[in-house]
């Protein structure tokens, strides 16, 4: 019975990301799109839920969900785009676009059984659940130290271009 | 319990549906909400490979992508209000200065 609520969850979590993706591209007005997009994000976290990542499920809600979409929205409202509306969604291309997201589809489509199979090692060794916040933890600050310290670098550096470049040039 | 498959299938049909808003919408910052879409159908993806090898590096990288798209919408909306400080509205069509 819980293996099948979970499938059910899963279809619905998964359909209702489609139906919110497609919306989020497809509205007229970029406000009605970034909370189509706020749909999305949370229907993905409900997926990592449901794959065991707890964790990530956190993190999706707190910083794309809280942060960057909020970041993005405030940007639309910096930003007069009233007559916005008035114009067309797709650029005179968009058919040559369609047909590459359709193929590409398709594509990763056709490969989506990927036959992986969990070393023997770790099925057997039985240790906590890989999504467990101690697992995670315990990878993020020994195995991928470095990378984790790069990743704070990246974040400084990120705060500093994007103030220097939307600074306001002074008057010389 | 969740099929791995159905998580990829998932994963590659937003990753579609985001490519389509990148290179079809004309608004630039419906553009990079695109480009977030598809970096979440990554790790959509990528928490699936961590649930079914029983790992948690998959969900490790998945971290690291939210922390370089969180850097990328920094950086990619100062571009866009340095651009908008020049011009009127924010479509791609409009800027034609670097066309051959």
């Amino acid at each position: 019975m819980p293996i099948i609520a979970g499938q059910i969850a899963f279809y619905y979590l998964a359909a209702a990301s489609v139906a919110s993706a497609v919306l989020a591209v497809t509205r007229r007005n970029p406000v009605h799109s970034m909370l189509w997009v706020l749909a999305l994000f949370l229907h993905v976290a409900g997926i990592f839920l449901l794959v065991g990542a707890e964790f990530l499920a956190a993190v999706q809600v707190i910083v794309y969900a809280g942060a960057i979409l909020v970041f993005y929205l405030f940007f639309l409202m910096l930003l007069d785009l009233s007559q916005e509306a008035a114009e067309p969604r797709f650029g005179a291309h968009w058919p040559l676009c369609a047909g590459a997201g359709l193929g590409f589809a398709l594509l990763a489509w056709y490969s989506r059984d990927p036959g992986l199979v969990p070393t023997a090692a770790r099925a057997a060794a039985g240790g906590p659940p890989p999504g467990s916040l101690s697992a995670v933890g315990t990878a993020l600050f020994t195995q991928f130290a470095l990378p984790f310290e790069i990743a704070s670098l990246i974040l400084l550096a990120a705060i500093v271009g994007a103030v220097v470049i939307a600074r306001r040039k002074a008057t010389s | 319990m969740v099929p791995v498959g159905a998580c990829l299938g998932l994963s590659a049909v937003l990753f579609a549906i985001g490519l389509i808003g990148f290179l079809g919408r004309r608004n630039i910052i419906l553009m990079l909400v695109s480009v977030e879409i598809m970096l979440n159908a990554v790790n959509v993806s990528l928490a699936a490979f961590s649930h079914r090898l029983h790992d948690p590096r998959g969900q490790i990288l998945a971290l690291f992508v939210i922390a370089v798209a969180a850097a990328e919408a920094a950086v990619g909306l100062g571009l866009v209000l340095a651009l908008s400080r020049n011009r009127t509205g924010v479509n791609v069509e409009d800027l034609t200065e670097l066309k051959w």
